[in-house]
């Protein structure tokens, strides 16, 4: 189509030096208009484009970066061996998320819940509002965690998958943390802070004890609610030499 | 203004074609690596915290 326009139009570029009368070049309405068609093409494209963007090129970088941050985590494990219990290394991920309903392997474990650390591909343990209470050390408290649920690794996308009595199990270099999900909240306010506290009473718990919470977006692409489950400590398994997964990751 | 964009790319139609796609390649590549990551943050769709702000 372009190529006629352009031949007709060096035609009488060549042979006439005015338009031709009955065979005038496009008016300056139908050009604007024209003009404006191809605006709204090219919206339309970049609107495309985005979602493109958003869906699934953040996902292929994100997964990328978590890779690789993910085999730092487990090289620094493998280095220290057996040299005792030593600093926690925060700076790169302190351990693996293992959630076999989410259907979606491990998932790193970094420190925050800034976008710079979940746009990672990662999930982040909160530092505010509410500190999480990271269970490595034992203390009663609540370990909670924020993941993308689109974009970015989507690490908590399946998040609805999750039921009660669903393990979710937290593996860090010494011990497995085996969580049993006991309460689910589908909807809830962005501003309910509430939930990430020490005993999240929403729950149904009243008591201390050893909880973690996994925090997500909901509905599916948008922000507009929170999506929250609840889970509460079963045991901890030391890890082995060849790191056997506990049971509730092996079928 | 695609039309003109067209007449103005030298060379014949293969060679306006090969331009063209290298120029769209481009626009993608400046869009995917600047302009969404930065337009991203301002949008509504990837907040994943409970917050009280």
């Amino acid at each position: 189509m372009a190529a006629t326009a352009d031949e007709t139009e060096e035609i009488t570029d060549a042979s006439e030096p005015g338009p031709a009368p009955g065979r005038r070049r496009p008016g300056r309405v139908a050009l604007a208009v024209s003009v404006f068609g191809e605006l709204l093409i090219t919206v339309g494209v970049l609107l495309g484009l985005f979602v493109v963007y958003s869906l699934w090129w953040t996902n292929v970088i994100a997964d990328r970066k978590a890779d690789r941050q993910g085999d730092r985590v487990r090289e620094h494990w493998a280095q220290k061996g057996d040299s005792g219990p030593g600093a926690l290394d925060t700076k790169d991920g302190i351990g693996f998320l293992h959630v076999p309903a989410m259907d979606n392997g491990e998932v790193l474990v970094e420190k925050g819940t800034g976008t710079d650390v979940l746009n990672d591909g990662v999930a982040g343990y909160y530092t505010e509002p509410v500190k999480a209470t990271l269970p490595i050390g034992g203390k009663d408290g609540n370990f909670t965690l924020a993941a993308h649920r689109d974009g970015h690794g989507a690490k908590f996308h399946n998040i609805d998958k999750l039921e009660e009595g669903d393990p979710i199990v937290f593996e860090t270099r010494d011990d497995w943390y085996v969580y049993k999900v006991f309460s689910i909240l589908p909807e809830t306010s962005k501003y309910n802070v509430k939930v990430l506290s020490r005993v999240p009473e929403e729950s149904g718990r009243k008591k201390p004890g050893h909880y973690i919470t996994l925090t997500t977006c909901t509905p599916v692409y948008t922000s507009r609610y929170r999506y929250v489950v609840w889970g509460e400590l079963v045991r901890v398994e030391k890890v082995d030499s060849e790191r056997t997964p506990p049971k509730e990751l092996r079928d | 203004m695609y039309g003109w964009i067209w007449r103005h790319l030298p060379g014949n139609a293969w060679v306006k074609a090969l331009v063209s796609l290298v120029l769209v390649l481009a626009v993608v590549y400046v869009l995917f690596q600047y302009v969404f990551p930065w337009a991203e943050p301002l949008l509504p769709f990837n907040d994943v915290t409970v917050d009280n702000q």
